[in-house]
């Protein structure tokens, strides 16, 4: 059992691997700043939340605990710096609405591409920086759209959204197009939207927009029928875990984050899960 | 008070945040629900009187004695078993993501708007229809055969002496279909059309606070309640004449 | 005017008229006793076509009603009749209720048949109620307007079927009085009724109507005075003498 469990951590990196050795030894023990004081949901434990259904890249086959996905494999390396071993996370399923309603937290935190904003932090406390996203407009190539490089060119689109979701801040506050966006429930529900032509392009983050093009909105076959045409330039806009308020946890979180930047972690599942997504053009 | 009360005054209550949600702010990509409101409000119009024709009709098909229309008379039956027992939403979905899908042409080219209001009218003109039949079949028969005994033909008994009764009698139970039609115009949102509710929804998601939800709620009240009142009175003034009858 | 020939008529298996011939002429009023659940309002609504009688004929001037190619609705706008319970229309007031029938179905000008409305109204004395509702009426006031909604059709033959039952005994006066008139007048009646004492005042002839059957049928005073059938005897002994 245990050597299985390396054999997985193994996979993502030598320097991951020796974290888990180390802290596999007993639960929660580590000598990071901040988490002495921690307090969890479970003692021994460390409680995550997400959403379900979860996408990729972030996760993968929508099964949270695979390791597999950046947030997944994220959250794993999170954990072995705050000294839990694999078998200890444990993942509960926290729709997005309830991740930040008033009331005691079935989490210790919650991750789920939250983007942090200064009138969320009012309501939640959020993690330093796990990943900096920028925004993306992905349309069908068929679409007269399909080879705007302008956010100008742009503003005769009618656009969606997935509800709740930090691109329509981008669409009326950057592109202010003629049209009224639409603001859907699920991004399924844009990407069908899109895929009839209810709509010309969805904004979203960089990541999914990519999945998007060339995994879901592909031919039977695998080929791509739609194309990010171009990201919006960075505004500092970034993930990070939330907590519930003035939860004990954050300081120990963060100092866990640091950590993983300054090893590199961070950087090499970004590398991993996310590499390809540099190569989209910025939107001038 | 309970433990974490204010926490929750503040999530649901707070004024500066419900003014926000109020009004919107495109900077920030908020919707304001003042507008989302419109939206609700033209689409129940438009709907209602949408309903109130469709189900007008396929109630007086559904009644109809004539053998000629034998054929219509068996659809508006499976009509209205059919859509009385789906969920509205799930017409909204079957309608909104299913016609433009189908390309055909500029019926698949319509704005989810036209969709919306055409899976409204689809259920309620069910409902209604059904309210219609019971209203027709209110009417006494000692009516029709007065109609009969002087000389009018089906069609005119229908449209001077049972219809104007029939519908008399539904106003109270029509009124109640107009007050869910009223709420059910919120589930237009799964369309992404971004009425009161779902600008309540995105203000909720970007602002963590659920303040816009009790704005759109009240806007609803405001928009149900004179309904809801109107209703009591019809219903009231019809029984104390009964009553006034009956003595 | 109207010929019943050996007119049959049941409901499921039970017979309710066996074979009743009777003959009205124009100008005559006829009216028709029977103690309750004999027959009259079946024979009235037969004669309307509102039922279908079984077997028999029934001819109005001249043509067999029984006729497939006949209209039913076309031979009601010549034979009109009058309920018990009125069944004026709830949601038309009085003017409203009275043009209807001359107007959709006859299909004359509104502004011909209103003035006609109104002179009616006049004629039983109603002449300032024609923009009340029915239910602002008295039953007397009602049963007078239904009268009147009837007479609107300008009918052939008039068909009453007790007309002063369902009323308080203070108003059955009025309705009487303005049958009477329109016998003078001339119209062509069957009056079902409980009315002795009307039947023998206005009645050219009476007819009794025993279970299904017409045991009698006689000129108002013979009837009345020297009645021929053990039934009739029988039956005018049992109601209580009106003078
Ligand atoms: N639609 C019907 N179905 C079945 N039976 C009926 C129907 N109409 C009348 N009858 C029966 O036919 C018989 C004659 O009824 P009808 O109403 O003609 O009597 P009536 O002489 O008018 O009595 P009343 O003086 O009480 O009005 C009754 O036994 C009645 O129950
Ligand atoms: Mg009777």
């Amino acid at each position: 059992m245990r050597a299985l469990r390396l054999a997985l951590a193994g996979a993502l990196s030598a320097t991951a691997l020796t974290a888990a050795t180390l802290a596999s030894t007993a639960g929660a023990t580590t000598t990071l700043k901040g988490c002495d004081s921690a307090t969890y949901k479970t003692s021994g434990k460390l409680t995550v939340g997400t959403d379900n259904p979860v996408w990729e890249p972030w996760f993968s086959n929508n099964k949270p605990s695979n390791g597999a996905g950046y947030e997944s494999a994220f959250t794993y390396a999170l954990a072995r710096k705050m000294g839990f071993s694999k078998a200890n996370v444990k993942w509960v399923t926290v729709p997005f609405d309830a991740s930040y309603a008033p009331g005691a937290k079935s989490f210790d935190f919650d991750i789920n591409e939250i983007s942090y904003t200064p009138q969320r932090a009012r309501t939640v406390e959020f993690s330093k920086s796990y990943y900096n996203v920028q925004q993306s407009v992905v349309v069908l190539k068929t679409s007269k759209y399909a080879n705007v490089t302008t956010l100008a060119g742009l503003k005769g689109a009618k656009f969606g959204d997935q509800v709740g979701t930090t691109g329509m801040t981008y669409i009326t506050k950057y592109i202010k197009p003629d049209a009224k966006p639409r603001a859907y429930n699920t991004l399924d529900l844009a990407v069908a939207a899109l895929q009839s032509k209810q709509i010309d392009a969805i904004v979203v983050d960089t990541p999914t927009g990519n999945y998007m093009v060339n995994v879901q909105i592909t031919t039977k076959s695998g080929k791509a029928l739609a194309k990010q045409i171009g990201q919006f330039k960075s505004v500092g806009e970034h993930f990070g875990v939330t907590f519930q308020k003035n939860s004990k946890l954050v300081a120990c979180v963060n100092s866990a984050i640091a950590a993983l930047k300054a090893d590199g972690t961070l950087k090499r599942l970004s590398n991993q899960y996310l590499s390809d997504y540099t190569a989209v053009p910025l939107l001038k | 008070m309970a433990p974490g009360g204010r926490a929750v005054r503040e999530f649901f209550l707070s004024p500066t945040h419900a003014w926000r949600a109020f009004i919107g702010d495109p900077s920030e990509g908020l919707s304001a629900i003042w507008e989302g409101f419109l939206t609700n409000i033209w689409m129940f119009i438009v709907c209602e009187v949408l309903v109130l024709i469709f189900g007008l009709a396929i109630a007086v098909v559904r009644m109809s004695s004539s053998p000629i229309l034998t054929p219509l008379r068996f659809l508006s039956t499976v009509y209205t078993d059919f859509f009385r027992g789906i969920p509205v939403i799930l017409v909204l979905f079957a309608v909104g993501y299913g016609v433009p899908g189908m390309d055909l042409g500029w019926i698949s080219q319509q704005s989810p708007t036209v969709y919306a209001c055409i899976s409204l009218t689809i259920t309620y003109s069910a409902y209604v229809a059904e309210v219609y039949r019971a209203g027709i079949n209110s009417v006494a028969t000692n009516q029709l055969v007065a109609a009969r005994a002087i000389g009018l033909r089906q069609g005119a008994t229908m449209r001077y002496v049972v219809l104007p009764q029939a519908v008399r009698n539904v106003i109270p139970p029509l009124l109640n279909d107009f007050i869910s039609l009223q709420k059910d115009t919120a589930l237009v949102s799964t369309l992404g059309i971004v009425d009161a509710t779902q600008a309540a929804h995105i203000y909720g998601s970007l602002n963590f606070n659920f303040a816009g939800y009790t704005v759109a709620s009240l806007l609803f009240l405001l928009l149900t309640i004179p309904m809801t009142r109107l209703t009591d009175r019809l219903i009231n003034r019809d029984r104390v004449k009964r009553l006034a009858f009956i003595s | 005017m109207i010929e019943l020939h050996n007119v049959h008529k049941q409901f499921d298996q039970r017979t309710v008229l066996h074979g009743v011939t009777l003959e009205l002429q124009p100008h005559e009023v006829v009216c028709l006793l029977g103690t309750s659940g004999s027959g009259k309002s079946t024979l009235l609504r037969c004669i309307n076509l509102l039922d279908r009688i079984d077997q028999g004929d029934i001819i109005f001037q001249g043509q067999s009603l029984l006729d497939d190619r006949i209209d039913v609705d076309l031979v009601r706008r010549h034979i009109g009749i009058v309920f018990q319970a009125f069944n004026l229309f709830p949601h038309l007031n009085v003017l409203d209720n009275i043009t209807l029938g001359p107007q959709r179905a006859l299909g004359r000008p509104k502004h011909e048949v209103e003035s006609e409305a109104r002179e009616l109204l006049g004629r039983i004395g109603l002449g300032t109620r024609s923009g009340d509702y029915p239910d602002q009426l008295s039953g007397g006031q009602q049963q007078r307007v239904a009268i009147a909604r009837a007479l609107a059709m300008q009918p052939d033959v008039l068909l009453l079927d007790e007309v002063t039952s369902a009323l308080d005994p203070t108003l059955v006066g009025e309705v009487l009085d303005l049958l009477s008139d329109l016998a003078l007048q001339g119209t062509t009646m069957l009056i079902a009724t409980h009315e002795m004492q009307f039947a023998r005042d206005v009645a050219h002839r009476v007819a009794l109507l025993d279970a299904g059957r017409l045991v009698e049928v006689a000129p108002a005073q013979q009837f009345f005075d020297s009645p021929s059938q053990p039934e009739t005897v029988d039956f005018l002994s049992r109601v209580p003498k009106t003078q």
